[in-house]
């Protein structure tokens, strides 16, 4: 664990969560523990199934009853906090709200007037690069657009933690990584500690400070991985041989798990068919 | 997942109606009780049951009932009839879908009842007009399914058909029906409901014969317990029949069939 | 060969005119039909009126009767009717919406009221209310309350569960999630719910009206019925039924025009 946990934005201490299924008690992730410090951007891999989606949500407060402890500057947190702002793999932007609506949602909550919300918004529109998109809504826009709303209207409130869940999974490759480009420039900008849930090792690669891999089911810390690239992580760095090492040795890992994943599925599905 | 969903048992439920019910029925004998009304027209719940029970024992219920089922039921025939053979034809064929089905659709959510006094005079005071009534108001919704059953069947199952070389009749009886089966089945649950609408209405009017006659005969003696006795029979049987309709949608597929919030036709 | 072109010409005629035409061409036809039966005596004229009699009955008709007061008394039952339905069926839908245990007891009641032959009841009604237009109303009202409960209540549970998160996520009382994520995206289809409820109000409004012989147009066709005045009850008839399909084109209208960012 290491450093103080006051110095620390993120604490997460030996989550584990269980729940029943029809087949027995099933571990979704076991005993995982890492911090995250501040303003920096941590990435979590891990096969598809591999329960990060669940760690997600624990982080975030939608899953209560888990083992363990989420701390945010050392404090203990449980449920939704206002410090862990999140964004969702999913389509969420409010469609009967206007683009600029929909990132002033969490100032309207907090009681700002309306001009000045919509003033601040409008920065954060701007910020996501969908300057002059203000007034159209979500229907308007393309997916990546959407997703950068969701993304726009998260660090509206600015979140001492932004908690991504796999938000570039529904694009295709190059609005996702151009989408991954401006995350990485706001990132930076507002020095924003980011923990981001994803599947795609280049992304992972191309945008963290550390990328963390998990085992599949049940999840468990594997192994933490350093990237000591320079930033900003422009198109050389991302083309040149120490990314690809990196982007090989973290495949090692995830293929042995994903392999796993695969193997799994199948044998579970043969079982249930024989089992008829 | 992510929330926590809370169950309800059926026990729960279960003495939750019990309570409505309860509650409904105090109220109810409590308003009786109190002559707050007019007499009479909420009797006690013991004044309505036995009246149930002799209407239930009444042989010219029976009679009266046959006649409205057998109205209905014809109603039903001939409109369903007419309303499955227009719509395959409209399902089948674009051209005359695009010519024809928005006149139907547009016909269908029409108050029918107006059309009574014409029908009075081309089929006469009998069952005639009440049938007729009970054939317009179930021709469209009918007539609506058929089409858009028509038009969801898999055109792979047709070419089948074709492949065979069927015959015309061959084809609507041994691949278009049993295709469409959910969707007229549907189709007929909703024309059920605005026949018996529609013929009950019409009796109401005009007729000598009937349970619609017997409810006015009821309202024009003031005989309000015998009135909310043929009701609840009245409404026990069309929400049944409706139900058993359901059932017979839900064995054509898996999934449950909700109740008629289709676009109305009356 | 010359035959065959005529031929492929003849196929090609009415797909060329377009379906729409055909349709209002059919429509004009059997007018006409009628119109040359009835002049011959194949149709009883007593029966049925010659259609030039019934387009001539309707200026009379709108002149004398005062149609546009009949009119505007049925659009006013309806306006009654409809404020009683979306304050009613919306707030009860939210109700069975927010208590589970409630929505789990009473929704097949509510989808069994749907199915139910409620304008059957008008003659209980009439002793309760009297022959009045509160009778009409309460009947509009009753009639086309299970489609505005029951599409409120699906619009509401349609909620994708993301947009309930993103409400946790910002941690809202349930009060505001309600105010500002379940009823805004709850609003197409409660507004499909709506106008379900105010066309089976509206039909059976005006099926009462000439049941009871009171209120607007409904009425109009009865008293017309009862002077045996053919041309003019046919006449009146079909302007009813046209006013119908405009206000069902209308409502349609509405609704697609509240639910644009679908």
């Amino acid at each position: 664990m290491g450093a103080a946990s006051g110095t620390r934005s993120l604490d997460v201490e030996h989550i584990s969560k269980r729940y029943a299924s029809a087949g027995g008690p099933v571990t979704a992730v076991d005993d995982m523990s890492f911090d995250v410090g501040p303003g920096e951007f941590v990435s979590i891999i891990g096969p598809s199934g591999c329960g990060k989606s669940t760690l997600f949500n624990i982080i975030g407060g939608l899953i209560g009853d888990y083992e363990g402890r989420v701390a945010v500057a050392g404090a203990t947190i449980s449920g939704t906090h206002p410090a862990i702002g999140m964004v969702f793999q999913e389509e969420s932007t409010f469609p009967w709200r206007t683009v600029v609506d929909n990132v002033a949602f969490p100032l309207e909550l907090s009681g700002v007037p309306k001009r000045e919300r919509l003033e601040r918004a409008e920065s954060f529109v701007s910020l996501v690069g969908l300057h002059g998109f203000g007034h159209r809504y979500p229907a308007e826009l393309s997916g990546g657009m959407r997703q950068r709303v969701a993304i726009a209207r998260t660090l509206a409130s600015e979140p001492r933690i932004l908690l991504m869940d796999e938000p570039f999974a529904a694009l295709d490759e190059q609005t996702r990584l151009l989408l991954g480009d401006k995350v990485l420039q706001i990132q930076q900008q507002l020095r924003q500690t980011t923990l981001l849930i994803t599947h795609n090792l280049t992304e992972a690669v191309q945008l963290s400070d550390r990328v963390l891999v998990m085992t599949y089911r049940p999840g468990r810390l594997k192994r933490v991985v350093s990237i000591e690239l320079p930033r900003p992580r422009d198109s050389e760095v991302v083309s040149s041989a120490a990314f690809g090492r990196y982007v090989a040795e973290i495949w090692q890992d995830l293929r042995e798990e994903a392999t796993r994943g695969i193997q799994e599925d199948e044998s579970r599905v043969l079982q249930r068919g024989r089992g008829k | 997942m992510r929330r926590r969903s809370g169950t309800s048992s059926w026990r729960a439920v279960a003495l939750l109606r019990i309570a409505i019910i309860a509650t409904v029925a105090l109220a109810w004998e409590m308003l009786a009780a109190s002559g707050l009304l007019f007499r009479d027209v909420v009797p006690s719940l013991g004044v309505i049951g036995s009246a149930v029970v002799r209407l239930l024992a009444d042989e010219g219920f029976y009679r009266n009932l046959l006649i409205t089922v057998g109205e209905i039921a014809a109603a039903l025939a001939i409109g369903g009839l007419a309303g499955v053979g227009v719509g395959i034809l409209l399902g089948a064929n674009r051209f005359l879908s695009r010519a024809y089905e928005s006149l139907i659709y547009y016909l269908g959510p029409t108050p029918k009842i107006i059309f009574f006094p014409v029908l009075i005079m081309w089929f006469g005071v009998g069952s005639g007009s009440k049938i007729a009534m009970g054939v317009l108001s179930c021709f469209f919704p009918i007539a609506i399914s058929a089409a858009g059953g028509m038009r969801q069947i898999d055109p792979t199952l047709i070419r089948v058909g074709q492949s065979f070389r069927a015959s015309i009749g061959q084809m609507i009886v041994k691949v278009y029906l049993p295709a469409m089966r959910e969707p007229i089945v549907n189709g007929v649950r909703l024309g059920l409901g605005v026949a018996i609408i529609g013929t009950l209405l019409a009796e109401t009017k005009l007729s000598n014969r009937g349970i619609g006659y017997l409810i006015i005969q009821a309202y024009s003696t003031f005989d309000m317990p015998r009135m909310y006795a043929l009701l609840i029979v009245l409404f026990t049987l069309a929400i049944g029949a409706n139900a058993m309709l359901g059932g017979l949608a839900r064995t054509s597929s898996a999934a449950p069939v909700p109740a008629a919030t289709g676009m109305p036709v009356q | 060969m010359s035959e065959v072109r005529q031929t492929n010409r003849r196929a090609t005629l009415p797909a060329r005119l377009g379906p729409r035409t055909v349709g209002l061409a059919t429509a004009i036809g059997v007018i006409v039909l009628i119109e040359v039966l009835i002049r011959i005596g194949i149709i009883n004229r007593f029966i049925v009126p010659l259609p030039s009699q019934i387009v001539g009955a309707l200026p009379r008709i709108i002149a004398e009767e005062n149609v546009l007061r009949r009119f505007a008394q049925t659009m006013q039952e309806l306006l009654w009717a409809s404020l009683l339905l979306a304050l009613t069926g919306i707030a009860l839908g939210a109700l069975l919406y927010r208590f589970r245990l409630l929505r789990a007891a009473c929704e097949t009641w509510v989808a069994a009221l749907a199915a139910a032959p409620i304008v059957l009841m008008y003659p209980l009604f009439l002793v309760i209310f009297g022959r009045s237009a509160t009778t009409i109303i309460m009947i509009g009202f009753a009639a086309g309350l299970a489609p505005v409960i029951l599409k409120t209540l699906e619009g509401l549970t349609r909620t994708r569960q993301v947009l309930i998160d993103v409400g946790r996520s910002f941690r809202l009382t349930p009060a505001q999630e309600f105010r500002k994520i379940l009823l805004p995206a709850a609003l197409p289809s409660i507004f499909v719910g709506l106008r379900l409820g105010l066309i089976f109000a509206m039909i059976n409004i005006v099926g009462v009206e000439f049941l009871i012989n009171f209120g607007g147009l409904g009425q109009l066709i009865n008293e017309l019925a009862e002077r045996y005045d053919l041309p003019a009850t046919y006449g009146a008839i079909c302007f009813v039924i046209l006013a119908s399909i405009v206000f069902f084109d209308i409502t349609g209208r509405l609704e697609r025009w509240l639910r644009p960012n679908e």
